[in-house]
């Protein structure tokens, strides 16, 4: 079994579209993560969710677990709101800190996907052909044909 | 500063002191070895104070030198209280670090500076004199970086609250770190090497230097209501979001420390702060509660009492007999059972960078006095000074204020330490504290000077820049000049009276 054979359709989200619109995919349609493109529509990153928490978290609170109890139950709920008026290129980790991008070639094999899963932490990878996007894997998908 | 500006004309006088020790059958090292030694020394505190390597490498490196060239042996080096590692510094240092490791995780500290915040009502400058007077009363007993560290996150969520600049909240927390850290013997690591070498105890340093801190302190309180006037004033949403904004772009998520603060609606667009948003900046700290912060009461608790005991056995060492490094283990020691946390969980906080930076550091100093480097200089600087303590005691406060400001301050009162030692033999008396008091001074308070004067106000700026605040050097030198100025100003009259007028 080839990546090819396990790509599936994913949603286009590029770094230019809005970070709430695109948070709004990631929940409609239960994706672990999205796959960010670029103007020429090359895999730019994979984007976990818990990413997009990380954005929405305020920066003091991942300094200091322990103040986000000290925060009101009714702000708390307002977390997305911290999405709002920006993109997705917001959203992304930085690209210069060496972390290489979750895509694999058509032709790998689940060893391959899996290992790349694995070494990058990341739900989701991108199955590349050249410079085209054939789609995603996902974590899910990948144990549910794995699995005996 | 007399060893630095020395060394040069110090170099051949030294070469033919080791000689005629050599030839008189003693054994002493080679001339060449000494050269070499202090070549070494001086390249180690070029590199450190350049910061072009690595301090630890560079004081590992200095030490595996002078055992290569033989002006350290493990001998030496290892078990001799002289010219080796000083255990007791050490042995304190990683025990108040797992002490810390411990407590930290507790959220004491969250809970104390949001409850001061709102005792403060909110308003800016009583928040800013709260933060700085508990930052100050922490760094006293707790290393000033771990202090800075823990109290910085909480104060950025603070000035979110209120609608106020960060910054100048963190620069002004770092200095009252660095001041309030020179009151006590634990307060800030150049006190625990001259406590080490000097003999002096938890309760002098306590009665010698925590009256003169509290006046500073003081005198800090006002001083900062003119450094950071412009502070006060609520800003903007928008302008308090901007830096955030430009962090964005590249670094990983840094922005909108304050969004929560906005919660009324999205940051754009919103007019300047006026009298009805400083009534509810107000409400917004109120809404803080400071109780959930903490995790584990229990564990707070217990943690209060062992710190307790421990501050309890620094001042009765006189009756106890227990060194401050003993005491801070078997404090350690109990905090661990008694909280039942893993190897993983109390070591996590030690440094280790520290302790092996300190361990290099005290094997190259060593190294100068085990080959008569030191003596010669204190010879020397005995000589110069004669009976002009006040001057020599003016000196030293200034200019190791200066240097502080420059160099690291570590490294400069490890080496200073054995040359004070010295001349504190030679004075005697209220003299002989006075000299150690203006190394302490001037060493601590100088690291306010610049923003690399102290590990406090590094590690302040990183938080500040990773939080989207940037925090130019220039900016906090700017303020860190005045201050030093000022309480290094306050201090020699101190000392002067105190030990000169009256002792």
């Amino acid at each position: 079994m080839r990546a090819r054979d396990l790509a599936e359709p994913f949603p286009v989200v590029t770094d230019r579209m809005d970070a709430l619109e695109a948070t709004r995919i990631l929940t409609d349609q239960a994706l672990p993560g999205l796959v960010v493109l670029d103007e020429q529509g090359a895999p730019l990153v994979v984007l976990a969710a818990s990413e997009v928490l990380r954005f929405a978290i305020p920066d003091y609170i991942e300094e200091d677990p322990a103040l986000a109890a000290v925060i009101p139950e009714d702000e708390a709920d307002q977390l997305c709101r911290q999405l709002a008026g920006h993109t997705v290129a917001a959203l992304m980790p930085a690209l210069d800190q060496g972390r290489r991008r979750p895509v694999v070639d058509a032709n790998a094999t689940v060893m391959q996907i899996a290992s790349v899963m694995s070494e990058q932490r990341s739900p989701v990878v991108a199955v590349t052909d050249g410079d085209e996007v054939l789609g995603v894997i996902t974590v899910h998908r990948l144990l549910g044909v794995l699995l005996p | 500063m007399i060893v630095t500006a020395a060394l040069p004309s110090v170099l051949p006088s030294v070469l033919a002191v080791a000689g005629s020790t050599t030839e008189s059958g003693t054994s002493s090292p080679e001339g060449w070895a000494v050269g070499l030694s202090i070549a070494v020394f001086v390249g180690a505190y070029v590199l450190i104070a350049g910061e072009w390597v690595h301090r630890v490498k560079v004081s590992l490196g200095g030490a595996a030198l002078m055992l290569l060239i033989g002006s350290a042996t493990s001998q030496t080096a290892f078990f001799s209280e002289e010219t080796g590692i000083d255990w007791n510094v050490i042995f304190l240092l990683l025990g108040m670090m797992v002490v810390v490791g411990i407590t930290k995780e507790t959220g004491l500290f969250e809970y104390i500076a949001i409850w001061s915040a709102k005792r403060a009502r909110g308003r800016p400058y009583r928040v800013m004199v709260l933060l700085c007077l508990l930052t100050a009363v922490a760094s006293a007993l707790l290393d000033n970086v771990t202090t800075v560290l823990l109290f910085a996150p909480v104060t950025i969520l603070v000035c979110s609250r209120i609608r106020v600049r960060p910054e100048p909240f963190l620069i002004a927390e770092a200095m009252a770190s660095n001041i309030g850290g020179t009151a006590t013997l634990i307060g800030d690591p150049p006190n625990l090497i001259i406590a080490s070498r000097s003999g002096l105890s938890f309760n002098d340093f306590l009665v010698n230097l925590a009256p003169l801190i509290v006046i500073l302190l003081v005198v800090f309180t006002v001083l900062i209501r003119f450094l950071f006037r412009s502070a006060f004033r609520p800003v903007t949403v928008a302008a308090a979001t901007e830096p955030a904004a430009d962090g964005a772009s590249g670094s990983s998520g840094s922005s909108g420390s304050d969004s929560l603060a906005g919660s009324g609606g999205p940051a754009s667009g919103v007019g300047t702060a006026t009298a009805t948003a400083a009534v509810s900046t107000e409400a917004e700290v109120m809404k803080l509660d400071e109780r959930q912060a903490i995790r584990d009461v229990r564990l707070m608790r217990r943690c209060l009492v062992v710190l307790g005991l421990i501050l309890l056995g620094f001042m009765l060492r006189s009756v106890t007999g227990l060194e401050p490094s003993v005491v801070a283990l078997l404090g350690a020691g109990l905090l661990i059972v008694w909280s039942g946390s893993g190897p993983r969980e109390f070591l996590a906080e030690v440094e280790w960078e520290t302790l092996v930076f300190f361990a290099g550091l005290f094997v190259m100093v060593g190294s100068l006095v085990n080959i008569g480097v030191i003596d010669w200089l204190g010879e020397h600087a005995t000589e110069a000074v004669g009976s002009h303590y006040l001057i020599a005691v003016t000196a030293l406060l200034i200019g190791s204020a200066v240097l502080s400001g420059v160099v690291d301050n570590i490294p400069f009162v490890a080496t200073m330490a054995p040359l004070v030692q010295g001349l504190a033999a030679q004075a005697g008396g209220a003299q002989a504290h006075a000299l150690w008091w203006a190394l302490a001074l001037g060493a601590d308070l100088g690291g306010n000077a610049t923003a690399v004067g102290a590990s406090a106000n590094v590690v302040v700026i990183g938080i500040a820049a990773r939080q989207g605040y940037p925090i130019s050097f220039w900016r906090f030198t700017r303020y860190g000049l005045v201050v030093t100025a000022i309480t290094v100003a306050i201090s020699w009259p101190y000392l002067w009276i105190r030990y000169f007028l009256l002792g």
